[in-house]
């Protein structure tokens, strides 16, 4: 058991090596984000000068898009390489390794998110105290480190589906993005969900989308960070985990079956 | 003037061919336009939501922000199905793809820009269009300057998309790079002007002219004025130019790939 995970866990050391070395990339990111900061700071500044509309103030809102943009930007497209591993036939020659496709895919992308979410989030706590001269209670920060770092491997896996979709679709760009959008929505990315109509936030509250962000980026919230409020999001986080596991185990089961291999 | 027709002419031929090689795979080419329409109509949830609650941003009122999202993405699928090799450039100059088309009688960025079409550009555009004429805030006798502010507005983007990938000739493998400047440029075209001050403001109207992709054909199109229309169509005029010699300056620099291929 230990020496199988072993294996998972070289998979992620390269995988996290390999990010390292990619710096232009990552360097991307973060300016990306601060930009992304910027532009909603001056935007709930406007709306604050209109009135806000929920009791959260500009700041804490600055900062529950810092962490929700930070989840999102954190969890790698992992679909994209899988696509192009399935598209050009790759995928059989890692079929015949003593580990699973499945499984070393999410471990590098595990290895890619231990090197982005740290740098990430420093860009996000960086940005948004420059933009609003604030920072909510540490305590409450805190949280949302182990929690976002959960709620971005939940998408990870999410991606993991989508990609393994390539073994039926041509293309599983158009899947990732309605799959994306969704999760701006009813994820609540740019909005707490409180402040949806009602029959959005009932929807939302039935996918697995709030997990993912709303609910480790309302820790930076006030009234958020509760006891319960924390064991219902991890008891969350683990039922959609499980979820999503059950589903790729399913998906890709299907796929090898009805895989056809040709040549040598 | 004939050489001009007889590029018109070849661009119109590329269109045509790339039209044809998309509508071969009917089944991809129509869920990839599907897919994009929903994927803008649920980017826009969070405008509708928030203006739900916030009816007037510092003067923008929702159908303000409909007639900008439906330009920059009307704008941006015409450049992407018209020129669809743009998104591709830097990396065609990278691994020195450029040679095969250095050999034939036609402009090389021409060629370059028409060797590819985007199937989920039909989707931006349809989409942008719709997202016009749901704001109610575009007349029918106003239609030809939406749609010139469409053009220009695509022109931009396409310039500084050229630029943008252009700079792989002097830095090398700017893919990601490239790709997040035209990302940010896109982004801060869908926000409202009065959000952005200061040196900022005179930023997104000269280096990264996101004012000329979005808020100047957006107010031609909303309340159109002759000296609109002239700025518009010079701004795209002088940007679409520059791009053109910053390309021809780069080609001069251009290491071969020596690498065999050829292009249909």
């Amino acid at each position: 058991m230990f020496a199988a995970a072993l294996k998972y866990v070289a998979f992620a050391r390269v995988a996290a090596a390999l990010a390292r070395r990619d710096r232009g990339e990552l360097f991307g990111r973060m300016v990306f984000f601060a930009v992304i900061l910027g532009v909603f700071t001056s935007l709930w500044r406007a709306i604050a000068d209109a009135g806000m509309p929920i009791a959260a103030d500009a700041k804490q809102l600055v900062w529950y898009l810092a962490t929700t943009e930070w989840i999102i930007l954190s969890a790698p497209m992992v679909h994209m390489d899988l696509q192009e591993s399935i598209r050009r036939g790759d995928v059989v020659c890692r079929l015949g390794r003593p580990a699973s496709y499945v499984g070393s895919a999410f471990a590098e992308a595990l290895g890619l998110l231990a090197v982005r979410a740290p740098l990430l989030a420093a860009t996000a706590w960086i940005c948004a105290a420059a933009f609003t001269g604030w920072i909510p209670p540490l305590a409450s920060l805190g949280w949302t480190l182990p929690f976002g770092f959960a709620a971005a491997a939940l998408i990870t896996g999410m991606h993991l589906w989508i990609g393994l979709l390539a073994f039926w679709l041509e293309d599983v760009s158009p899947v990732f993005w309605i799959a994306q959008k969704l999760l701006f929505v009813f994820g609540g990315l740019m909005l707490p969900i409180d402040l949806y109509p009602t029959a959005m936030r009932t929807a939302a509250a039935l996918t697995p989308f709030p997990t993912m962000l709303a609910g480790p980026a309302s820790l930076v919230l006030p009234l958020n960070g509760s006891g319960s409020g924390l064991g219902m999001l991890t008891a969350r986080l683990l039922a959609w985990g499980t979820v999503t596991a059950v589903a790729v185990w399913w998906e890709f089961r299907r796929a090898r079956a009805t895989l056809t291999i040709n040549g040598g | 003037m004939s050489r001009h027709s007889n590029n018109l002419s070849f661009m119109c031929a590329l269109l045509a061919n790339n039209l044809k090689a998309a509508a071969a795979l009917r089944g991809a080419f129509a869920m990839q336009v599907v897919f994009m329409i929903l994927n803008n109509v649920t980017f826009f949830v969070f405008w509708w939501v928030l203006m739900r609650r916030v009816p007037d941003v510092r003067g923008w009122r929702l159908g303000d922000i409909e007639v900008l999202f439906g330009i920059v993405a009307a704008g941006f699928g015409l450049a992407v199905t018209v020129a669809g090799g743009v998104r591709h450039l830097g990396r065609l100059i990278h691994d020195g793809e450029l040679d095969t088309l250095l050999t034939q009688p036609k402009p090389v960025l021409l060629h370059a820009l028409g060797l590819r079409l985007q199937a989920s550009g039909f989707g931006d555009l349809m989409s942008g269009v719709a997202f016009i004429a749901w704001s109610g805030q575009v007349s029918w006798r106003a239609a030809p300057l939406a749609a010139l502010a469409i053009v220009a507005s695509a022109l931009v983007l396409l310039a500084c998309g050229i630029v943008f990938q252009s700079l792989a000739f002097w830095l090398g493998n700017v893919e990601a790079v490239a790709r997040q400047l035209w990302d940010l440029l896109i982004t801060f075209a869908l926000y409202p002007e009065p959000l952005f001050g200061g040196v900022l403001r005179l930023m997104l109207f000269t280096l990264l002219p996101a004012g000329l992709v979005g808020y100047v054909p957006a107010r031609l199109a909303h309340r159109p004025t002759i000296a609109l229309a002239v700025l518009a169509v010079a701004a795209a005029a002088v940007y679409l130019i520059a791009a053109a010699l910053v390309f021809e300056r780069g080609l001069k620099r251009y290491a071969s790939g020596s690498r065999f291929g050829v292009h249909g």
